[in-house]
């Protein structure tokens, strides 16, 4: 777990003290992590298992959770928790068993409060799962306007 | 005698020639009757026009479902790939995803 993306280049006995602030949940096949909306007070880390991040659409009249992302070991979810206003802007389930680290933000604004350079690392690993995030669906945002320019100029 | 037999056969004769008359005539007047109906020509048979249909309304919604998600994962593929080495040929990559083809 230490090699988590939100811990990368934080020497191992770092990365524990970080991960030691939070608690691990395992959640049942099917079992919803946040809902879109909710207050956002912690962020996850993937151990083992999957994550689904869906949002919802409207399918032939009925809503329906629609995949937009699926995370698996190693990898964050829920940043929603360190950037205002704290919402949870999907909804995370687990398809399988999952075994998840919580990472609350008031311990870790203590702790970074505490260890700035760990805080630094922390926000440059965060700003990276952001900034990958930002410019692989500005890349499928941008192929469905080149289908929608396609269908409407045919 | 011989007066008697010439006129027994003149008599048979007209007699046969009255039946086979009057057989011709009803056979021709029969095939006058019911004349022959053309039955009408047979059309091949043509799909009734859809245009109006959409297509996507024939796919079970769970069907559907796998469809979007599938195409979901496939643009996530094509991105990522994207990413990986930015040019505007990988932008534009075709999916095999059914959503868009």
């Amino acid at each position: 777990m230490i090699n988590a993306d939100l811990l990368q280049s934080l020497d191992p006995s770092e990365a524990e003290r970080v991960l030691a602030l939070g608690r691990r949940m395992v959640l049942t096949s099917g079992a919803e992590l946040f809902h879109l909306g909710d207050a956002a007070d912690c962020i996850y880390l993937v151990d083992r298992g999957r994550i689904r991040l869906t949002l919802p659409m409207q399918v032939r009249s009925r809503e329906e959770d629609v995949l937009v992302e699926e995370r698996s070991s190693g990898q964050t979810v829920g940043w929603s928790a360190l950037i205002p206003p704290y919402r949870f802007t999907l909804t995370a389930r687990a398809p399988l068993e999952t075994e998840v680290i919580a990472l609350p933000r008031e311990a870790l604004d203590e702790y970074f409060a505490a260890h700035p350079a760990t805080g630094y690392a922390v926000s440059l690993n965060l700003s990276s799962v952001i900034g990958q995030r930002l410019q692989l669906f500005q890349a499928m945002w941008l192929r469905e306007v080149q289908r929608m320019v396609e269908l409407r100029c045919a | 005698m011989n007066m008697e037999m010439l006129l027994m056969g003149a008599v048979l004769s007209m007699l046969g020639l009255a039946v086979t008359c009057m057989a011709f005539g009803a056979a021709t007047r029969g095939a006058d009757r019911e004349p022959v109906k053309e039955k009408p020509a047979t059309k091949p048979s043509i799909p009734a026009p859809r245009f109006f249909v959409d297509p996507s309304r024939q796919v079970p919604i769970e069907a559907l479902l796998l469809q979007i998600e599938n195409h979901v994962r496939l643009e996530q593929a094509a991105a990522e790939s994207f990413l990986q080495a930015p040019d505007s040929a990988r932008l534009h990559s075709r999916t095999t995803s059914a959503l868009v083809n």
